[in-house]
């Protein structure tokens, strides 16, 4: 089970269908280290076979880009919008982990997003997690798709 | 205004089984501001209700929460604090999914996190019903919020 991979063609799926946009793709990181510095940070729980946490980390720059091609428009500031548009991003990557989970016979259950927003802030998991991380480029800008799993017992 | 009861009750259990710590409601709130010197340890919720848990505590607190965890004096945010603020969301988790379904099995609860920052907005991005509770510790306030989907 490469659950780097899943992570990168999930994402890639989403940002080709929904922003049009082919996205660089760096080398899946496992464990820790790798950290992008995140000025908003959309957060998602995954539950049942699998008990994990997604998260998307952007720097402010590139949570505008990604808002502004979602949009269709120019984006001004870390506003509502840009929350929503990298909430949703998490959602639908957690939506293309569900599936490559079942085709691995593992059912998941997913919660809503929660999206952070700060100048500085810094997020952690619990220890003893299995951590992969991808970073992605796009137009020259670099985000974090970060996934920490391990089984339910 | 059950699972308000219900919210209040389990932290309480943890607070004075895990940490020691008689704590007050002081206020029930419907959303909060953005949080400041804050550590927050966060759960989602997943099956027949979908949401997030979270616990916000300010440093200080969290501080003395994980010295009195760890029987140790710790003087800053480090990992050590991360842990135990996650392990309390994982806790309050347990216990709140039982209020949501009979014996909690039909919710699934995710791997806990947690962010620290000097100020950092925490909002939930679907329409959700919010029940935030503050407790005081006589030593410092602290919330826990829960948003569930619509």
């Amino acid at each position: 089970m490469n659950v780097g991979q899943a992570i990168i063609d999930g994402t890639r799926e989403v940002f080709t269908t929904m922003l049009m946009v082919e996205l660089e793709t760096g080398d899946p990181i496992e464990g820790q280290g790798g950290d992008v510095q995140a000025n908003i940070t959309s957060m998602l729980g995954l539950g049942k076979d699998i008990r994990g946490m997604l998260a998307v980390h952007c720097p402010e720059n590139v949570a505008k880009e990604i808002t502004g091609t979602f949009l269709g428009m120019e984006v001004q500031e870390l506003d509502g919008d840009v929350k929503d548009a990298i909430g949703e991003i998490a959602n639908m990557v957690a939506g293309n982990l569900k599936i490559f989970f079942q085709e691995n016979g593992q059912d998941i259950e997913l919660a809503i997003p929660t999206t952070v927003v700060g100048d500085s802030f810094h997020t952690s998991g619990m220890s003893g997690a299995t951590r992969v991380a991808v970073p992605f480029t796009m137009n020259g800008s670099t985000f974090l798709i970060e996934l920490k799993y391990m089984n339910a017992t | 205004m059950e699972i308000q009861g219900k919210m209040i009750e389990a932290t309480r259990e943890i607070f004075s089984s895990m940490v020691m710590m008689d704590i007050e409601v002081n206020e029930v709130m419907e959303d909060h501001g953005p949080l400041n010197d804050t550590i927050t340890g966060m759960i989602g919720l997943a099956g027949t209700h979908k949401g997030v848990l979270a616990i916000h505590l300010p440093y200080s607190l969290a501080m003395a929460i994980t010295s009195s965890f760890l029987v140790m004096d710790v003087k800053e945010i480090n990992e050590d604090v991360h842990d135990a603020v996650g392990e309390i969301a994982n806790m309050l988790g347990g216990n709140v999914k039982t209020i949501l379904s009979e014996k909690g099995r039909d919710i699934d609860l995710s791997l806990p996190s947690t962010i620290s920052g000097s100020q950092y907005s925490f909002q939930s991005d679907k329409a959700v019903d919010k029940v935030i509770i503050e407790f005081d510790t006589g030593n410092g306030t602290f919330m826990v919020e829960m948003d569930l989907e619509k």
